[in-house]
C-alpha cells in the first residue's frame, strides 16, 4: 500500500498528540489522575515517566514518518488526519477501558460519581475513531482516482 | 583539582581531534565541520560546568543538577556526533588504528556498548546518587566527588554512542536506538518525581533548594531527551534518503517489503555532494527540495524484485566483527 507510510506517521502521531494532551491536561494541570496510582506512588510514577518518554518518542517518530511519506511522494493528506484521529482515539479507548475498567490502573477523577466521566471519556474516543476511519476511507478512495 | 578531570579528558579529546583534522585536510581528505563544532562545543559545555562562576558553587543543588546535564547529557550528545573514533581511524599511524579496531572488536566492548549496559550504567549510577545516601557522602568526600562526576560523563558518552553514535563501535538499528531513549526517558522522568515525594537527596540542602534541583533536573532531562530523539530520526532520514537516492539512480527501490510500487521523486535526494560529508548537525530541513517540483512529473518505479543483496536495513558497519546479526562484506 502507497501510503502506509502516511497512515503509520498519523497513528503515531496521534498516539503522541493524546498521551500528550492527557498528560498535561489531566497530569499537570489539573491534577485528576496519574497513569497508574493504585498501586504505590512509587509505580505510578514509573508508568507516568514511561507514558510522558512514549509520547513525546512516537510524536516525534510520526513526524518524520510524515516528511519521508511527502520526500516518498505518497502522502495522502485526508488519510494522514483520519490515522492521527483514529491513532488519538484507539489510544484514549484502550486508556478508558483496559487502564481504567479492566486492570483498574487509575480512574480519570476521584471523589466523584465516575460513570458520567467515563461514559464521555469512551464516547470521545470511539467518536474519535470513527471521524479517522470515515477520513481514511474516503481518503483512500479519492487517492485511487 | 580532581573534579577538573571531565573537563582534562575532554580537552585532550579536542587537541587529538582538532590535530586529526590537520592531519586529514594536510593530505587533502576532507572532514565535516559540523563534527569539529560538536567537539568544540562539547568542550565548551564541561569546561562551563566545572569552571568558575557554575562549577565553585555545586553545593547548592541546582547548580549540581545543571553541571549534571551539561557533563552527563548534553556534553556526551555532542561528543557522539562528533565522531571522534571515526576520525582517529583515518588519521591515526596504521599501527594505532590496529590496535584500536582491536579493541573496538573486543568483547568487554561489545557488552559495554550494548544499551542494557549503557542503561544500568547510566540510569542506574543516576538512581543511585541520588536516592542513596551517596550524593551526602560524595559531597564531603574530594575523590569520591570526582569519581561519580567522572562516572556519569563516561556512562553518558556510553548512553550517546548508544543512541545516536556516528563511530563504527557497534550500531544498533533506529527501532533499538528509540526503544533504549524510552526507558532512558522514563527512567530519567521518574528519579526526579522520586526525589521530588520523598525529599532526596540528602544532603541537598533546604527543600527548596531540593525542589527546585528536581525540576531543573525533570524538565532539562525532558528538554536534552526531545532533541535526542530529533537527532535520531534525523539520521534515520538522512540514511534513508541516501538509500531513495540510490534506488533511484539504479532505477529499483533496494529495500525489500516496503511497498508493491513506490513513487520516487525525480529530482536526487541526495546528490547535492555537501550532503555526503555533512556534519550531524547539518541534516535537518536539507532535502526539503527533493519533493518532486516544477514541470518535472515524479518517476513512477515498477514492482519491487527481493533484492538479496540489500535484505539488510541497516548500512554494512564499517567496524565489522563485534555486530550482531546480518552483515555483508
Amino acid at each position: 500500500m502507497p501510503s502506509s507510510r502516511t497512515v503509520w506517521s498519523g497513528v503515531l502521531s496521534g498516539i503522541g498528540l493524546a498521551a500528550f494532551v492527557d498528560e498535561t491536561v489531566f497530569h499537570q494541570l489539573l491534577h485528576w489522575h496519574h497513569f497508574y496510582d493504585r498501586s504505590t506512588l512509587t509505580v505510578g510514577l514509573v508508568s507516568d515517566g514511561l507514558f510522558h518518554a512514549g509520547g513525546f518518542v512516537s510524536i516525534v517518530v510520526g513526524l518524520f514518518l510524515r516528511a519521508d511519506a511527502m520526500r516518498r511522494g505518497g502522502f495522502v493528506p485526508r488519510r494522514w488526519w483520519g490515522a492521527v484521529l483514529v491513532g488519538a482515539g484507539a489510544f484514549q479507548l484502550y486508556d478508558g477501558l483496559v487502564q481504567h475498567k479492566l486492570f483498574r490502573l487509575h480512574q480519570i477523577r476521584y471523589h466523584v460519581t465516575i460513570w458520567p466521566y467515563d461514559v464521555t471519556w469512551d464516547v470521545l474516543a470511539v467518536v474519535l475513531v470513527v471521524v479517522g476511519a470515515v477520513l481514511l476511507a474516503t481518503g483512500r478512495a479519492r487517492s485511487r482516482q | 583539582m580532581l573534579e577538573l578531570v571531565p573537563l582534562g579528558v575532554s580537552a585532550v579529546v579536542l587537541v587529538a581531534y582538532v590535530a586529526g583534522v590537520r592531519r586529514l585536510r594536510r593530505r587533502g581528505d576532507r572532514w565535516a565541520a559540523a563534527r569539529t563544532r560538536c567537539v568544540v562545543a562539547a568542550t565548551c559545555c564541561v569546561a562551563v560546568a566545572d569552571l568558575p562562576p557554575v562549577g565553585n558553587h555545586d553545593d547548592v543543588f541546582a547548580v549540581h543538577v545543571a553541571q549534571h546535564l551539561l557533563t552527563a547529557m548534553v556534553a556526551p550528545l555532542l561528543l557522539a556526533l562528533s565522531g571522534p573514533v571515526t576520525l582517529a581511524l583515518r588519521a591515526a599511524p596504521t599501527a594505532v588504528r590496529k590496535r584500536l579496531l582491536r579493541l573496538l572488536r573486543s568483547r568487554p566492548v561489545g557488552v559495554l556498548a550494548s544499551p542494557a549496559a549503557a542503561v544500568v550504567l547510566d540510569v542506574g549510577g543516576l538512581y543511585v546518587v541520588y536516592l542513596t545516601g551517596l550524593y551526602r557522602a560524595m559531597e564531603s568526600h574530594e575523590v569520591l566527588h570526582a569519581a561519580v562526576h567522572l562516572h556519569m560523563f563516561l556512562a553518558g558518552c556510553l548512553l550517546a554512542w548508544v543512541v545516536v553514535g556516528i563511530d563504527p563501535v557497534r550500531r544498533h538499528g533506529t527501532t533499538v536506538k528509540l526503544g533504549t531513549l524510552v526507558v532512558v526517558g522514563a527512567g530519567h522522568d521518574t528519579l526526579p518525581k522520586l526525589m521530588y515525594a520523598h525529599d532526596l537527596p540528602v544532603g541537598a540542602g533546604t527543600a527548596l533548594a531540593r525542589h527546585v534541583g528536581a525540576q531543573l533536573l525533570y524538565y532539562g532531562g525532558t528538554a536534552v531527551e526531545l532533541v535526542v530523539a530529533v537527532v535520531v530520526m534525523a539520521q534515520w532520514w538522512r540514511a534513508t534518503g541516501r538509500r531513495l537516492a540510490h534506488s533511484a539512480r539504479r532505477g529499483t527501490p533496494t529495500r525489500r517489503g516496503v511497498s508493491k510500487s513506490r513513487v520516487l521523486p525525480r529530482v536526487g535526494c541526495t546528490d547535492d555532494p555537501s550532503a555526503a560529508i555533512g556534519g550531524p548537525a547539518s541534516f535537518i530541513g536539507r532535502r526539503v527540495r527533493s519533493r518532486p517540483s516544477g514541470p518535472g512529473r515524479p518517476l513512477r518505479v515498477g514492482v519491487v524484485v527481493a533484492d538479496p543483496v540489500s535484505s539488510t536495513r541497516r548500512r554494512p558497519r564499517r567496524g565489522g566483527g563485534t555486530a550482531t546479526g546480518p552483515t555483508r562484506h
